[in-house]
């Protein structure tokens, strides 16, 4: 088809050669030189009709016509360089956010996972949906029925994992593992860049003793050196023996709190796992596998239903009938974004909703140029331009707008994609693959083609429309804000507000959940307290660990928290297990613990649970707690004495409505020997699970009572934590050297990792917003005061006729706000019927809160209304005498 | 001779042209005014080929594949560009002469036998 084009030049030297030949043919015939020349031109016709038809056959004409275009269309732009300024950088900052934005789209919600077959690969859960819970943990012989009895998958894996304490280096360190069966990497068609991976020949009914390491771990702890195969590592006391490097592109299919350093590979049914029985569901959920070939996720969930029926059936002291035990799965890559889709899409109809307001905007300063350069448009028109050539110019100025807006945008969410993502929350997952790639750019085009459309196409089709006559009349004379552009311009800027509207409803709605979360009483104050966090390894074999037991332990916490209280500038030290809002497991089925209330019947308590907190007597003095009723734990809250727990109101609501709680007796678990612990205190609720979550009942038991593996250390302090982190280590680690203490940080800082998701998307979204308000302020203002300038010699007559400044001021005010009224009702209606899907990302605000669907019209109108404002003050400055002189 | 009488010779009917122009080159490569003087001296003069059409006619063709071009020198040495048909422009040929034969075949009947 492109073949290279023949030239113009080419075609005469033909014709040329034509006319010679028969100019010789006739001489042959005895003609003069002459007369065969004539004769030879007269019988080829006419030349340059030829030639014009030669031109005209091929793909010159369009060809040409749209280098003529494009000249023109640059020339346009460059003679209007604020105009084209202004269109340039607001398309580049829309397609700019609209590239950045759905880069991580792209990467996180729509790219499929980067394992081999991955639509195949599903995540299970047992749910008990009778006790409202999911994703509970299991017992190893559940998750032998899933391999065995199941006959939906190929191949499983149960993953588990958190902390590691890595020691035998120069200071322990904490490390992420990962713990999974040994079909893990070929289930998932994992490749190691070095040595090899685990897999079924390494069976281990425990831990096995090989592990594989990241790109990453193996390039920061060992230089990337490749003798680090057979190297062992040191993990919660065990050796361990590296046999492979996973390639860099490998990620865990799971939501962690940091990325994987160690994936070991274990059978979990011997030590330290628990004993292989059923009720002793001590597996934290967690299980991936893949489905087998030919089955569809309906008839492997349809077979996982009816095996959980005959279990329930098989075994009724395990599952009681109320639970509901029950086995789901769902897609992994739904598992594994499902939680942070709503805000993608909100932020991506965000991007999109701003640059289709830039788009309207350019729409209406392209327009006002259409109306000024109406006679210009006549004049082509009666010197024989095709409306469809008309067109076609008008859309080509706008493409290529359109495409240098397209490439500014790119190139700017290019070099800023890096910046940007530093501000992403790490929460949400697979951020690391973010990148831009052809699908990205693909994307880019199209929103440049579709915003170049939108901005040329209305006012490329009106340029056709213009009345001949009447406009080279009237572009002579200078007059008009005709009827037809004026009407056009005006549904624009209503679009356009509209638009603005929704946006800022949108952010609106974001800000107020976000003001509410800081501002609302997390039942603690976090100023002047830092948190560090310590875990203590667990070996292999109970009998190595020295922090099994209750009364060493204790000893432990005690010296401690007496270190840490001598340290300089620390008022104040306790130890807990669940420092609050840094929870990453919502719903920690660890923490949610079956509970039995001694004066309720066994049957009907099967249902009741609460979280289970362990803390040291002076943690709610440290966070400054307010205490209800009873007391506070004490020292002698120890083994061997009372078993006490301390409630949150929550708690006492739930479950002791009408009586006072103190001194009733609860028990943890469903061991019927376990000794009662009793009520000794009522506090007010402290927002432990994230700020955004209420109603989790919690229970805080004695950590001197009831000890903890991982724990975090809170300290009042008026220092900061970087002042306190060398020296909180070196206290730890002087009396363990085993101990690794991670995340030193003020607990304001932890608060506001808690909520970055959220701050996320609400400045951004609150960011849009604004620009948003600023494009739509200056298209009333554009429109208005093009307006005014246009219709300057109507409103000299008019004021050399009598009317007052007032009467002038008011009927271009009036027109402001008529256009600032129409679109924002138009924008609360749409906002009004869209908010609801924002419901998810709010917290104490409806998608309806009347502030925001109060305060944004306002807002908008007043801005409006200045924006009206100041063209309506030139127009009262309009001299009458000098008006009517120059029309 | 062939400056005089033009206006007793047959217009070329539309789309003509093109099947005329593939026809001549199945005997080989020619050029542009060769194909002019070919058609006329085939029709016994009868047809008239404006020497001016033929060119964007044979535009048309080499940009519809159906014959290619290249420069050349002619017999009476001198540089000329050659057409010449392609398996395609081949192919078109059977197409457009069997259509041509039952377009004329059709009129034929339409107008009947002639006793002159």
């Amino acid at each position: 088809m492109f073949r290279p084009k023949r030239k113009t030049s080419d075609f005469g030297a033909e014709i040329e050669a034509h006319i010679e030949l028969e100019t010789e043919r006739l001489r042959e015939q005895g003609l003069s030189h002459e007369d065969a020349r004539t004769a030879a031109r007269r019988a080829f016709g006419n030349v340059t009709r030829a030639q014009e038809r030669f031109y005209e056959s091929g793909r010159w004409l369009w060809w040409d016509d749209f280098w003529h275009d494009l000249r023109y269309a640059l020339r346009m732009l460059r003679k209007q360089p604020a105009f084209t300024l202004v269109a340039i950088l607001t398309l580049a900052l829309g397609v700019g956010a609209n590239v950045a934005i759905f880069s991580i789209v792209n990467a996180v919600l729509l790219r499929s996972l980067s394992y081999r077959d991955p639509g195949r690969l599903v995540r299970v859960s047992f749910n008990e949906p009778g006790l409202g819970l999911r994703d509970i943990t299991f017992s190893k012989p559940e998750l032998d029925d899933l391999a065995t009895r199941a006959d939906v998958f190929a191949q499983m894996s149960a993953i588990a994992g958190g902390n590691v304490a890595m020691t035998g280096v120069k200071q322990a360190e904490r490390l992420e593992l990962a713990v999974t069966g040994f079909d893990y990497f070929t289930m998932l068609g994992a490749v190691p860049e070095l040595g090899r991976l685990y897999g079924p020949q390494d069976y281990d009914p425990g831990f096995s003793p090989y592990a594989v390491i990241s790109d990453a771990f193996w390039r920061r702890e060992f230089g990337g050196t490749p003798d680090v195969l057979g190297r062992t590592i040191t993990l919660d006391g065990d050796p361990s023996t590296i046999v492979g490097v996973l390639a860099p592109g490998f990620h865990h299919p799971a939501v962690t709190a940091g990325n994987v350093d160690v994936w070991c590979p274990a059978g979990f049914s011997a030590d330290p796992f628990p004993k292989p029985i059923r009720s002793n569901r001590g597996l934290n959920p967690g299980i991936v596998a893949r489905l087998k070939p030919g089955l569809t996720l309906a008839q492997a969930q349809a077979r996982l239903t009816s095996l959980a029926a005959q279990l329930r059936h098989d075994f009724p002291a395990d599952y009681p009938v109320q639970a509901g035990w029950t086995i789901e799965i769902q897609p992994l890559q739904e598992f594994l974004v499902g939680n942070v889709r709503t805000m993608l899409l909100v932020l991506m109809a965000a991007v999109m909703l701003i640059v289709f307001i830039v788009s309207l905007n350019i729409a209406n300063l392209i327009l006002a140029r259409a109306s000024a350069r109406q006679q210009e448009m006549a004049v082509r028109l009666a010197l024989g331009a095709s409306p469809g050539r008309m067109v076609r110019q008008a859309l080509t100025e706008s493409l290529l707008l359109s495409f240098i807006g397209g490439l500014a945008g790119c190139a700017s969410a290019f070099a800023t994609l890096g910046f940007i993502l530093r501000f992403v929350p790490p929460s949400i997952p697979r951020l690391s693959e973010v990148r831009i790639d052809w699908v990205v750019l693909l994307f880019a085009l199209l929103i440049s083609i579709l915003t170049g459309l939108v901005f040329g196409f209305v006012p490329a089709l009106h340029s056709t429309k213009v009345a001949l006559s009447s406009a080279i009349r009237e572009g002579g004379r200078g007059s008009g804000y005709s009827t037809r552009t004026g009407r056009l311009r005006d549904v624009l800027i209503v679009s356009e507000l509209a638009f603005a509207v929704v946006l800022m409803v949108g952010a609106g709605l974001l800000l107020r959940t976000l003001r509410d979360l800081l501002q609302q009483n997390p039942g603690f104050d976090p100023t002047q307290v830092v948190a560090a966090n310590v875990w203590i390894p667990v070996p292999d074999d109970p009998k190595d660990d020295l922090y099994r037991s209750i009364a060493p332990k204790a000893a432990f916490d005690r010296e401690l928290l007496r270190r840490m209280k001598a340290m300089p500038g620390v008022e104040l030290a306790a130890i807990t297990s669940d420092l609050p809002t840094s929870n990453h497991t919502v719903n920690d089925p660890q923490g949610n613990d079956v509970l039995a209330i001694e004066d309720r019947a066994l049957e009907s308590s099967k249902d009741l649970r609460a979280e289970r907190i362990r803390v040291s007597p002076d943690y709610f003095k440290v966070m400054q707690s307010t205490l209800v009723a009873g007391r506070f734990f004490s020292e002698g809250d120890e083994d061997g004495k009372l078993p006490v727990v301390i409630i949150d109101e929550t708690t006492a609501r739930k479950y002791w409505p009408a009586r006072d709680p103190l001194g009733r007796r609860v028990r943890f678990g469903q061991d019927p020997t376990q000794p009662w612990m009793t009520v000794v205190g009522i506090v007010k609720d402290i927002k432990s699970d994230g700020l955004d979550i209420d109603g989790v009942p919690h229970i805080y038991v004695s950590v001197y009572q009831n000890p903890n593996r991982a724990f975090s250390v809170v300290l009042r302090t008026s220092l900061p934590a970087a002042v306190l982190d060398s020296q909180i280590r070196h206290e730890i680690q002087s009396m363990d050297p085993g101990l690794p203490v991670f995340n030193v940080s003020s607990m304001n800082d932890v608060l506001d990792r808690s909520l970055a998701s959220r701050r996320f998307s609400a400045q951004l979204v609150g960011g849009f917003a604004g620009l948003a308000l600023l494009l739509a302020s200056l298209g009333i203002y554009g429109l208005l005061a093009y307006m005014v300038s246009q219709r300057s010699r109507e409103i000299g007559v008019r004021m050399a006729l009598g009317a007052q400044r007032a009467n002038i001021l008011k009927l271009i005010l009036q027109k402001g706000m008529v256009l600032a009224g129409v679109g924002v009702i138009a924008g609360v209606i749409l906002s009004a019927s869209t908010a609801s899907m924002m419901a998810s990302l709010l917290y104490g605000v409806r998608p309806h809160d009347p502030a925001v669907f109060l305060v944004v019209p306002l807002l908008l109108f007043a801005v409006a209304v200045v924006a009206s404002y100041l063209p309506a003050r030139r127009a009262t400055k309009v001299d009458p005498m000098i008006a009517l002189r120059e029309a | 001779m062939s400056t005089q009488g033009t206006e007793d010779r047959l217009e070329l009917l539309q789309g003509t042209l093109d099947l005329l122009i593939l026809r001549t080159l199945i005997f080989g490569s020619q050029h542009g005014q060769g194909i002019a003087r070919a058609i006329q001296q085939t029709s016994d003069e009868e047809l008239l080929v404006e020497h001016g059409a033929l060119y964007p006619a044979l535009q048309r063709l080499e940009e519809r594949g159906w014959i290619s071009a290249k420069w050349g020198v002619s017999t009476n040495n001198r540089r000329a560009r050659f057409y010449s048909l392609t398996s395609a422009g081949r192919k078109q040929l059977g197409k457009e002469t069997a259509k041509w034969k039952r377009t004329a075949a059709a009129i034929e009947r339409i107008l009947g036998p002639e006793e002159t």
